[in-house]
C-alpha cells in the first residue's frame, strides 16, 4: 500500500471528527477496544475462513492472535468486561484501525488497513426500532461529512425465517434451511432433497439402530445407541455427544415417512429468495407470494411493513431503499437485518458503510447468553474517496 | 561451473529407499566426510552435491529455490505451497514413501459417511458447543483447500504436531486430517475415514524447482539423472 500523505490523514482526522461528533450527541459513548484480539472468538463465530483474509499470529507464549478484522466482535469483548450482567443497555461509538488481508492485492478502496467509525448498540427491548435509530445514525453521520447522494440496501435474515413458518413445514426442514442459507449451492441442493426424496439418507442408518431410537425422546435414543454401539465394542470418544446424534438420526428418520416438500411451497421459497428490488416494490411481490402460503402471510408481511414503517420514521426517504431477501448471505454472523450504504463511484463489493443485527455474537464473545445487538460502521477511507470525488 | 544441489531425505526409511533407489539406477550415493554429516555426492556425476535435509524441509528448500531438485513426499510439497504445479517439475512418482492424507471422524459417528454429513452435524453441533468442531492437523493448507473445495467452511483447525491420531479421544479435536498408509492406526483409535475424504494420495517424488538458478549445464545434469532414475525399476 502507497505510503499514507500527510494531507490524507489529516483529512481523515477532521472526518472522523465529524462522523464521531454525530455519534457521541445520539447519546453513543466513544470507546476504543484493543486492536490485538485472541483469534478464538472470531473463529468460532467465522469459521475457518476467516484466516483467509485476517492477520492471525501466534505470540511468543503459543497464544492465537489476531489484528481485529472489524470493531463489532471488539466492542463486544468490551461491553462484557465492563458489565456482569451482558444485557445491561449500551450504546458506543468508534474511530479506529481494522485489518484484512486482501487476496487480489491491496488498494485504494480494499486497503489491507483502513479505519472504521462506527456504532453498536446492545440490550435494547425494541429490537426493531434501535435497528432502524441505527441505520438512521449511520447515514446522518455520513451526510454531516458531506456525503450527498447515497442508496441503502437491506436484506433480513429474520424476514427469511418467517417465510419458512409461512409455508409450514416441520421444523426440523426449517432449522435446516436456515442453517444452510448461508451457501446457495447446499441450500438449493436441501430444497432439492426436500421436495424430492426426503427418505433417502435413513435407507443408510442401519435397521438394527433404527430399532433403538425412540421417535420424539432424544433421551430414551441416545440410552439405545449407547447400546446399540456397546454391542459393537464401538468406543464413544470426542466432545461431540450421543444426544446430539441421536437428534440427528431422530430428524433423518422422520424423513423416512415424511411426504416430500410440495412443489407449490418449495417454488415459493425459491422466489422468496430471488426477490430484488425497491423496497416498497419488494414488499409487494412479497405479499403476493405469501397470499399462496399455506400458513397465510401472517408475521412475515408485518415483520417486512414494521420495518419499513420504522425507516420512514426515522426519517430515511423509502425511494432510496432496496431489499434484497438473498443479501446477507455472505455475514454469517448476522442474525436480523443486514445493510449496507452504497455511494455513486464506488462498485458493488465496496459499500460505504454496513452492518445489522447479531444477537448471537454476544454469547459466542464471552456472555452468558444471547444479547440483542445491532450495529453499523463506516469504511471511512473509501468515505473520503467518494468525497474528493476520486477513484471509483 | 555451479553445482546442482540435489536434497535427500536425511533420516530413516525415506533416506534409505531413496539410496537403494538410485543404486538401482546405476547411481551410487555416499556421504562425503564423517558419516553423520550432512553433504553428498553422487560417484560419476562430478557436478551433483548432495544435501541430506529432513523431509519437510526439503519442501521449503525446493520453495525458496536454495536446492535444484530433491526427493520428498507429494503431501509434503502440497501442503507446503498451493501452486506447487508452476512452481515444481514433478520428473517421477518413485514407488515407495506411500501415504495417503484423509479425514477421519470418530467410527462411533454412525451418521457421518461423508462431508455433506459432516457439514449437517456441524451446525447442531455449533449449536450445543458454542463453536465449530475442531479438525487436528499438521496439514492446515491441504485441509483448508480441501474444505473450501467442498464449500465446507464450518470447522476449526488445531495445529497438531505429532500423535494426531489420539488428538479425538483426548477430546483437543472432534476429527482430523491426518496420513495414513494401511488405516490400521486410525482404527485403533477409534476412527474411520469419511467416504469422499481422500485428499491425496501420496508418495516419494522426484521433483526440480523452477525457483532455482538453472544453466543449461545444469539441465543436463538434471537429464542425465532423470534419464538414469527412469531405466531403474521402482522398488
Amino acid at each position: 500500500m502507497a505510503a499514507e500523505s500527510a494531507q490524507q490523514f489529516a483529512a481523515l482526522e477532521a472526518q472522523a471528527q465529524v462522523l464521531m461528533s454525530v455519534f457521541t450527541k445520539a447519546g453513543h459513548e466513544s470507546v476504543a477496544p484493543s486492536v490485538i484480539q485472541p483469534a478464538d472468538v472470531f473463529l468460532d463465530v467465522i469459521g475457518e475462513s476467516l484466516r483467509a483474509r485476517t492477520y492471525v499470529f501466534t505470540d511468543p507464549d503459543g497464544a492465537e492472535l489476531c489484528l481485529r478484522p472489524d470493531l463489532t466482535v471488539p466492542a463486544c469483548r468490551l461491553h462484557i468486561a465492563r458489565y456482569a450482567d451482558p444485557a445491561t443497555p449500551a450504546k458506543y461509538c468508534y474511530n479506529g484501525p481494522a485489518f484484512r488481508f486482501q487476496p487480489q492485492g491491496a488498494d485504494d478502496t480494499h486497503p489491507r488497513e483502513f479505519r472504521q467509525a462506527g456504532v453498536e448498540r446492545f440490550g435494547d427491548r425494541d429490537a426493531a426500532a434501535a435497528e432502524a435509530d441505527t441505520i438512521a445514525l449511520i447515514l446522518k453521520a455520513l451526510e454531516a461529512a458531506g456525503l450527498k447522494s447515497w442508496s441503502l440496501q437491506i436484506g433480513d435474515l429474520g424476514l427469511f425465517r418467517a417465510v419458512l413458518d409461512a409455508v409450514q413445514m416441520p421444523v426440523r426442514w426449517q432449522k435446516r434451511l436456515s442453517d444452510v442459507f448461508w451457501q446457495p449451492d447446499a441450500f438449493r441442493a436441501e430444497l432439492q432433497r426436500l421436495t424430492t426424496a426426503p427418505g433417502a439418507a435413513a435407507k443408510a442408518v442401519p435397521a438394527d439402530l433404527v430399532a433403538v431410537l425412540k421417535a420424539g425422546d432424544i433421551a430414551a435414543s441416545a440410552a439405545g445407541i449407547h447400546q446399540y454401539l456397546d454391542a459393537k465394542a464401538i468406543e464413544v470418544i470426542g466432545t461431540r455427544t450421543v444426544e446430539e446424534m441421536a437428534e440427528r438420526l431422530l430428524d433423518v428418520i422422520a424423513d423416512r415417512s415424511a411426504p416430500p416438500l410440495d412443489a407449490a411451497s418449495a417454488a415459493l421459497i425459491e422466489a422468496y429468495v430471488r426477490v430484488k428490488g425497491p423496497a416498497k416494490s419488494a414488499g409487494e411481490a412479497i405479499a403476493k407470494l405469501l397470499a399462496g402460503a399455506k400458513g397465510g402471510t401472517g408475521a412475515a408481511l408485518d415483520a417486512y411493513d414494521r420495518r419499513l414503517a420504522l425507516l420512514a420514521n426515522a426519517g430515511i426517504p423509502l425511494d432510496r431503499v432496496t431489499f434484497s431477501a438473498e443479501f446477507g448471505r455472505s455475514l454469517e454472523y448476522y442474525t436480523g437485518i443486514v445493510f449496507e450504504v452504497h455511494a455513486p463511484g464506488l462498485s458493488a463489493v465496496s459499500p460505504v458503510a454496513g452492518g445489522g443485527r447479531y444477537d448471537g455474537l454476544m454469547r459466542a464473545a464471552g456472555a452468558d447468553r444471547d444479547v440483542t445487538a445491532v450495529g453499523g460502521a463506516i469504511h471511512t477511507e473509501r468515505l473520503l474517496s467518494v468525497l474528493k470525488g476520486g477513484r471509483s | 561451473m555451479s553445482k546442482l544441489t540435489l536434497a535427500i531425505p536425511s533420516k530413516g526409511r525415506l533416506m534409505e529407499q531413496t539410496t537403494e533407489m538410485f543404486g538401482r539406477a546405476g547411481l551410487t550415493v555416499s556421504k562425503v566426510g564423517h558419516a553423520r554429516g550432512y553433504r553428498g555426492e553422487i560417484v560419476g556425476l562430478p557436478d551433483v552435491d548432495v544435501a541430506y535435509v529432513s523431509s519437510s524441509e526439503i519442501a521449503a528448500a525446493l520453495k525458496s529455490g536454495s536446492v535444484h531438485m530433491g526427493i520428498t513426499g507429494e503431501d509434503l510439497v502440497r501442503e507446503s505451497m498451493s501452486d506447487a504445479d508452476t512452481r515444481l517439475l514433478f520428473l517421477k512418482k518413485l514407488g515407495f514413501g506411500f501415504a495417503d492424507v484423509v479425514v477421519a471422524v470418530p467410527q462411533w459417528w454412525i451418521d457421518v459417511a461423508t462431508i455433506g454429513d459432516l457439514e449437517a452435524a456441524s451446525l447442531p453441533f455449533r449449536r450445543v458447543h458454542g463453536r465449530w468442531p475442531r479438525v487436528a492437523t499438521k496439514y492446515m493448507n491441504l485441509t483448508r483447500r480441501f474444505f473450501a473445495s467442498k464449500g465446507f467452511g464450518d470447522y476449526r483447525i488445531v495445529e497438531s504436531l505429532g500423535a494426531t491420531e489420539g488428538t479425538c479421544s483426548s477430546g483437543t479435536a472432534e476429527l482430523i486430517v491426518d496420513i495414513t498408509t494401511t488405516g490400521e492406526t486410525l482404527r485403533a483409535n477409534g476412527l474411520k475415514i469419511l467416504d469422499d475424504g481422500v485428499i491425496l494420495k501420496s508418495e516419494a517424488n522426484l521433483l526440480a524447482t523452477n525457483a532455482a538458478q538453472w544453466t543449461p549445464e545444469l539441465e543436463a545434469v538434471r537429464a542425465q539423472i532423470v534419464k538414469a532414475m527412469q531405466h531403474s525399476a521402482s522398488g
